[in-house]
């Protein structure tokens, strides 16, 4: 059936329409450019652009594969592929058997971001690995509040951080643009779930190898 | 006829009551869905992505204008201003996510919809694709009352029904 629209509140109407639209267009075009990365963000000594901002070991060990892990500290799922796979990880780096990037997501919020930054900043005093492992082993629940600064200087000095550039780079979030570089390399690298492992470029089997520890070793031994 | 019941309903006591729990309903789902996914914009565009439909480029971009919109849509069905418009829009979202989950299903990717914030990949187990569907299902049937009876109680815009004309005979 037709309807007419009351002439009396045509006005009021059009502005609150007009209102909508500004909000949503504004909001998304804000929220688009905010995700975007800075081609001048500071970047740790050991990220490469190239392995899309990711944290990278063994750069230059030749003839080894390439294993990406994309995670992001507060996935609980993350925690326990650690708790699983962390040694052999380790391993492989300290033996130089792969060529390892870590790619800190940081999709789940605000904690995330904190969390991310600040691994970049353990990442400064060559204590990355430790530092992921120790907030995986203490990792708090889902955007609580629980991570803050006063949280990730506390898993710093628990693997030995002393110094005062750590403090002052979890303070003031000195890689918070990079972190987001780290995100939008991760989206157009299509990574749709954390933790995500690439070996070579392909992703391992989602059902049988990421959390058996003997299958997760034999699927990174490329 | 079933249409005709309708069509009786609509136009008796309640059916400006049933309206507006319509727009209530639709619009409240909408702007929720929109809000919890609009300040985590990286875990949208990952939800829209997992869909395998669109160019990667393209799902990153519809990740982050999809959650505006669904929360502005959401205040124009809320309030009733422009309703025919944003009932249309509304039940049209509706019926592309209908596709895109169905499609998702069909080809047996484990994903959640990310309708509420979530979304990605999940473990095969964990798909809920049939009350995904269903639960869009009904709204879109919402949408499409208020398209074909946009005269509902409380609507901030009145609207009338004009006398006389009849577009549908039944």
């Amino acid at each position: 059936m037709a309807t007419s629209s009351s002439g009396g509140d045509k006005f009021t109407r059009n502005l609150v329409i007009g209102m909508v639209t500004l909000v949503v267009v504004v909001g998304a075009a804000f929220s688009y450019f905010g995700s975007k990365g800075s081609e001048t963000a500071a970047i740790p000594s050991s990220v490469s652009k190239a392995d899309g901002y990711g944290i990278v070991f063994n750069a230059d060990v030749p003839n080894v594969p390439t294993i990406d892990i994309y995670e992001d500290f507060q996935c609980p799922v993350c925690a326990r592929f650690e708790a699983i796979n962390g040694i052999t990880l380790e391993k492989a780096i300290e033996e130089k058997k792969a060529k390892v990037i870590y790619h800190v997501l940081s999709f789940l919020g605000t904690e995330s971001i904190l969390a991310a930054n600040a691994s970049a900043c353990a990442a400064d005093e060559d204590k990355f690995l430790a530092f992921h492992k120790a907030f995986y082993s203490n990792q708090p629940a889902e955007n609580t509040g629980a991570i803050d600064a006063t949280f990730l200087k506390s898993i710093g000095a628990a693997i030995g951080i002393t110094s005062p550039e750590f403090a002052t780079c979890v303070d003031n979030g000195g890689y918070s643009d990079w972190v987001r570089n780290v995100a939008e390399a991760g989206a157009k690298a299509n990574v749709n779930s954390t933790p995500t492992v690439f070996v070579n470029g392909k992703e391992i089997d989602r059902e049988t190898e990421y959390f058996n520890a003997e299958a997760f070793a034999k699927a990174i031994a490329g | 006829m079933i249409l005709n019941s309708i069509d009786k309903f609509a136009s008796g006591k309640y059916g400006s009551w049933f309206g507006l729990l319509s727009r209530l309903t639709l619009g409240g789902v909408l702007f929720a869905a929109g809000w919890l996914k609009i300040f985590v914009p990286a875990k949208s565009q990952m939800a829209v992505r997992a869909y395998e439909v669109l160019p990667i480029w393209l799902a990153n971009i519809l990740g982050i204008a999809l959650p505006w919109a669904e929360v502005g849509l959401g205040v124009l069905l809320v309030l009733g201003i422009a309703l025919r418009f944003s009932a249309i829009a509304g039940g049209a979202m509706m019926v592309l996510f209908i596709a895109a989950i169905s499609q998702a299903w069909a080809r047996g990717l484990s994903i959640d919809c990310g309708c509420f914030g979530g979304g990605g990949t999940v473990d095969p187990g964990e798909t809920k694709y049939l009350s995904e569907i269903l639960r869009d299902f009904g709204l879109a049937l919402l949408a499409i009352y208020l398209v074909r009876y946009p005269v509902t109680r409380f609507a901030w815009e009145k609207l009338t029904k004009t006398q006389g004309v009849q577009e549908n005979g039944n």
